[in-house]
């Protein structure tokens, strides 16, 4: 076991919880056909949401494997959002009815292993509701911040880059 | 050994026979028994004189249908006695095209539940030189001392919960039939569970999972895990570090049971092939549990001809996350 520079073990490093500069990283997996566009409308429609949400762009949010999410967790994330098409809008058909399933069940797994719900999200958001995709980002990184600094699932040896 | 058992080996051992001399199938999967009297190990019978070996008591709690995909690739035919968790082990490969069902030969053994070496040296105060059964009680000798137990008390934890006892599906059955149980408490540990606070949670996993030593044998074992390739030994991208972290560690276990969500037939081979004996059941059994409620009830390898939960939609399913 590495000493703990990091702090005792689920709680984030020392230094972060002593911060009080400190920002929360939230990762959001955008489906490409709506909610990326829906980030895109956001943009060119000059509405404000926190520069703590990193975009990382997928075909479809049923490329979503957990193991991203786990990863996400694991190299600092402090919370983690899955956007996708709303069910029935698909432009694969079907993708986001098999994710609802898929991430129903993972999201509860997580919550079951000691996560707080709030850390991990699913929101449907469609290429039309830039306000939405604002809003949602703002509210996700509220609750973030009330949650403080993640340190569950985390790698120990992980430094934020912050 | 009881009276029935030995009769019962036998019969067994009379009804394959004829398959395997006549090379209608070439490989039997059956128990032998290990070096104690409480081990039944899994016997790979090729012929007359393995066959003798033959033993069907109260510890082959092996699940044998894990074997088949890797031994159909050696043999054309192949013979393998199933218990109620083995034959949903066998109609989940089927339904994985993991197993072609033609070229298994299943005999049908229904099974009283197997019996816990642990609770047997707790309940005889050592290990015991003598076990004998009868008429629903067990008799443990040894050390100079002699006590009675009710067979279920010393059933394994996996068999406690077992809904299915006789065989689902089976060429051939070879003994009578136990009738099906009830579990009434199956996800008690899991809803016990989830009154906790989500800091309680992680503190119980964390401590859990810190004797994990990844030693796998809970994948290796399980009747579920059937890919070529198991993300676990994925070098490109590398999913599992091989630092001991216990990030890693949770991620190696909900991701394992993830994997096997909706597909997981409840065997607890898992659990009970884990060394440190950690609560794997009650990951498995989560996901059983909320999958049933979310979408209907699904007892996986019951029928493969209904499609697992997650392998399916409705397009009004109802989904966990709540739109804020």
């Amino acid at each position: 076991m590495p000493a703990a520079v990091n702090g005792p073990a689920g709680q984030a490093p020392a230094g972060e919880r002593q911060t009080s500069a400190w920002e929360p990283l939230i990762v959001a997996f955008c489906c490409n056909w709506c909610s990326y566009a829906g980030g895109d409308l956001a943009g060119t429609g000059r509405m404000e949401y926190p520069a703590n949400v990193k975009v990382i762009r997928v075909p479809c949010s049923s490329r979503m494997n957990p193991l991203f999410i786990m990863r996400a967790f694991q190299r600092g994330a402090d919370g983690v959002l899955v956007a996708g098409c709303h069910p029935g809008d698909c432009h694969y058909s079907s993708g986001n009815y098999h994710v609802r399933r898929r991430l129903s069940a993972f999201k509860q797994l997580l919550e079951f292993s000691g996560l707080e719900p709030q850390r991990f999200q699913v929101h449907w958001i469609s290429s039309s509701e830039g306000d939405k995709f604002a809003a949602v980002m703002r509210s996700m990184t509220g609750e973030i911040k009330a949650l403080g600094p993640n340190g569950k699932l985390r790698d120990r040896r992980w430094q934020s880059i912050t | 050994m009881a009276e029935h058992h030995i009769s019962a080996a036998a019969k067994i051992r009379a009804a394959v026979a004829q398959d395997l001399l006549s090379g209608r199938i070439s490989l039997l999967l059956g128990w032998e028994k290990g070096h104690f009297q409480w081990q039944s190990r899994p016997l790979f019978a090729r012929d007359g004189a393995d066959l003798e070996r033959l033993a069907w008591d109260s510890f082959c709690a092996v699940n044998l249908s894990r074997y088949l995909p890797e031994e159909l690739k050696e043999n054309e035919k192949v013979g393998v006695l199933v218990k109620g968790c083995d034959s949903r082990a066998l109609n989940r490969l089927v339904q994985d095209r993991a197993v072609p069902r033609e070229r298994v030969v299943a005999y049908g053994l229904p099974c009283p539940g197997m019996l816990d070496a642990g609770r047997l040296v707790e309940a005889a105060g050592g290990w015991p030189d003598e076990i004998a059964e009868a008429n629903g009680r067990v008799v443990l000798k040894g050390g100079g001392r002699e006590s009675e137990v009710h067979r279920d008390s010393l059933l394994l934890d996996k068999c406690r919960h077992c809904l299915y006892p006789d065989p689902v599906a089976c060429d051939q059955l070879l003994l009578a039939p136990v009738g099906n149980r009830e579990a009434p408490d199956r996800f008690k540990a899991v809803e016990e569970r989830e009154q906790l606070s989500a800091g309680e949670r992680y503190a119980y996993w964390e401590k859990e999972l810190q004797r994990c030593l990844r030693c796998y044998a809970c994948r290796q074992i399980c009747p579920a895990c059937s890919c070529r390739e198991c993300f676990v030994e994925q070098e490109q991208p590398r999913w599992l570090g091989k630092a001991y972290d216990a990030s890693e560690t949770f991620l190696f276990h909900l991701i394992r049971a993830y994997h096997v969500a909706g597909r997981c037939i409840d065997c607890g081979e898992c659990e009970r092939s884990c060394p440190v004996g950690i609560p794997l059941q009650e990951l498995n059994r989560k996901l059983i549990k909320d999958l049933n409620a979310l979408y209907g009830p699904y007892e996986a390898g019951l029928d493969p001809e209904r499609e697992p939960p997650l392998l399916t939609y409705a397009p009004n399913d109802p989904a966990a996350f709540t739109e804020k």
